[in-house]
């Protein structure tokens, strides 16, 4: 019997991935069939020196973007219009479009797979993903699962993460 | 010039040594003299035949006979390539998994085929629930197709809610106006009784069928049909074995796939799930586009598994990934003109004496059924593998990692369902993470977030939403077809 190397599931010698959880088995190394999206774009917009926000009049310069109460930083969120928010986690292929990791999201309580926000027209909406501990907006706890209007100035908190949504007008 | 003895035994050119005897014990047992005292001409055909064996099962005798024959005998119908995820199996004390994928593609002198004539059927559920604008696309989109018909196509409508009813007979060049009003006459009402429409549908076609037309019935449904499904079953065989295959389309959330998915896999059809109407106008008219444009109409896979051998599964891969039955005769489907038939078999292998060298896997015959062709057209498929002390140390060839890579998440979904029907919701939910982890990491972002809602529904109710299941299991499936595994497979 050969282990899956993820989730230590056992499959039988000649198998190539593993039943359970999808995972490539060793014996086939040499050989990359999961492609992950980088995320270095995003850590240089991240991390490159962003005036801090002066609300509400800040010229920003996408639709949407989220400010990092804590630390001022602020993350465009630019070419689509739905972004997952969680954080990356070693030996964890789930990526979310916006990785909070580098914002200390893991002692905040983020999920994984934390919360989505999504733009439709001239409306934004942000719902929580079934986190472990939850979503609020603007202190009051939403309910997993429910898109949420957003406007400008709000707070969405994440775990213990606060997140300010920024829109342009 | 003597006669062709392949034809004598009714063999094709690649016929085996097994098959040869086999083929020479049969037709000897009936024209044996002793069974036919008296008859001259049963007893000349067993010299005949007495010589054909001896040639063919030398062979020498056989090499030289072979170089008289002409070449378009010799030539296969079909070009196939076998790859296997190992080029040996090891000699291990537990069972092991291997992996073939096959690929049959049609032979250079295809092209010249010229696009076959149709005698189809759509058997259309006209039940309550397809009211309004369901069943409005579909009858645009019917009237569609009849325009393109051409004069060579036999097309027939039947329609069917508790009860089915013939709307537009099988025959040639119909009168356009009087089927368009006929068509546009069909109203809802009912439920949805299936194998009422489905057996009348099946006369229809085989009222004409014939070698030289494709002869298929494709059936439009939105709702499930209870307590028929057994019979149903019975009639898609007979269907299969007769060469008509059935597609189906199912609309919506109600339908039962399992059973649609069944009753297209034994009769060689496809089954494609919707959710919008008008993906049903999408639908159609590329299945209809398909079914004229093909090199083979069928194949099916007459086989006998090694010892110790078992076939787990089989799935087509291309042109429309679908499992596939596990009993011989696998019916594999059609092979389109301009591209491959692919299929992938996994076996389980029990461990062997450590003094095999070699490892037959099955013996088979594909068997084409390829329109217009006069010939009876099959292809030899043996699996084998030799037997390595080590573990092979060459990794398993790149289509196969890809096909597997995506048929796993397949069988992930499956699992998830069979979970669900188990009542054991957490392990569903967690296969279903583990499928969404996998969609994100290739990039499916959308296609993950459908399957992480689904896994929260099912958290929160314990079963899927009402189109959850089959969207992720057609979902999985078209991951089969995206351009990425096509170019690869060029």
């Amino acid at each position: 019997m050969i282990t899956c190397p993820n989730c230590r599931h056992s499959e039988l010698p000649g198998a190539l991935f593993c039943s359970h959880c999808g995972a490539l088995l060793e014996g086939t190394t040499g050989v990359a069939t999961q492609n992950m999206r980088s995320t270095g774009q995003l850590a240089d917009q991240v991390t490159s020196s962003s005036p801090p926000p002066s609300l509400p009049s800040a010229e920003l310069q996408s639709a949407v973007s989220l400010c990092v109460v804590d630390s001022g930083q602020i993350i465009p969120l630019e070419n689509r219009d739905e972004f997952t928010l969680g954080r990356s986690a070693e030996g964890q292929p789930i990526l979310p479009d916006i990785d909070l990791a580098g914002f200390r999201a893991y002692e905040m309580g983020v999920s994984r797979l934390h919360a989505s926000i999504r733009m439709d027209g001239k409306q934004v909406f942000a719902m929580d993903l079934g986190s472990v501990n939850g979503s609020r907006l603007n202190g009051q706890k939403i309910p997993p699962h429910k898109p949420c209007a957003l406007n400008h100035g709000d707070i969405l908190t994440l775990g213990k993460l606060k997140l300010q949504i920024l829109l342009r007008r | 010039m003597p006669p062709n003895y392949y034809h004598l035994l009714g063999l094709s050119y690649d016929a085996s040594a097994d098959e040869i005897r086999s083929a020479y014990r049969e037709l000897a047992r009936k024209v044996h003299p002793d069974a036919n005292p008296g008859d001259h001409r049963a007893a000349d055909a067993f010299i005949q035949l007495q010589k054909a064996y001896d040639v063919l099962s030398d062979p020498k005798a056989r090499q030289a006979f072979d170089e008289s024959l002409p070449i378009a005998f010799k030539t296969p119908p079909a070009n196939l390539q076998v790859f296997y995820s190992r080029s040996s199996l090891m000699a291990v004390t537990d069972p092991q998994l291997l992996y073939a994928l096959v690929r049959i593609g049609p032979s250079e002198n295809a092209v010249q085929y010229n696009k076959h004539p149709l005698n189809v059927c759509l058997a259309i559920d006209c039940s309550t629930s397809m009211q309004g604008q369901l069943l409005d696309t579909v009858k645009a989109t019917s009237i569609e197709l009849v325009r393109q018909m051409r004069p060579e196509d036999i097309f027939s409508i039947v329609a069917f809610s508790d009860r089915a009813e013939v709307v537009v007979p099988a025959m040639l060049s119909q009168d356009r106006h009087r089927v368009e009003t006929s068509i546009r006459m069909l109203q809802t009402s009912g439920g949805t009784e299936l194998y009422q429409g489905l057996d009348l549908a099946y006369r229809e076609v085989q009222r004409n069928r014939s070698s030289k037309y494709i002869n298929h019935i494709v059936l439009i449904t939105d709702g499930r049909t209870y307590g028929d499904e057994g019979v149903s079953l019975l009639l898609a065989d007979k269907a299969g074995k007769e060469q008509i295959g059935i597609s189906c389309l199912g609309i919506g959330g109600k339908w039962n796939d399992s059973f649609l998915d069944k009753m297209a896999s034994i009769s060689g059809g496809t089954t494609m799930f919707v959710n919008r109407a008008k993906d049903v106008q999408t639908f159609l008219v590329e299945k209809i586009q398909h079914l004229e444009s093909n090199f083979a109409n069928m194949v099916r896979l007459n086989m006998h598994l090694g010892e110790g051998v078992e076939l787990k599964d089989a799935f087509r891969l291309a042109p429309d990934a679908a499992p596939l039955e596990c009993q011989s005769p696998i019916l594999l489907g059609p092979i389109p003109k301009e591209s491959p038939l692919e299929f992938i078999f996994e076996f389980l292998v029990s461990p062997f004496s450590a003094k095999n060298d070699k490892i037959c896997l099955f013996k088979g015959r594909l068997f084409l059924e390829i329109p217009g062709s006069a010939e009876k057209n099959s292809l030899l498929l043996d699996l084998e593998r030799k037997v390595h002390q080590q573990t092979d140390p060459l990794p398993p060839p790149q289509l196969i990692v890809q096909a597997m890579s995506t048929l796993t998440l397949y069988r992930i979904q499956d699992r998830a369902r069979k979970a669900v029907e188990e009542g054991r919701i957490t392990d569903a939910t967690r296969l279903l993470q583990n499928l969404a982890t996998h969609l994100f990491a290739q990039g499916n972002s959308e296609f993950a977030a459908t399957v992480l809602r689904e896994a929260s529904h099912l958290q929160r109710t314990s079963n899927f939403s009402e189109v959850g299941d089959k969207r992720i299991k057609y979902g999985t499936r078209a991951l089969l077809l995206l351009p990425s595994n096509m170019e690869k497979n060029v």
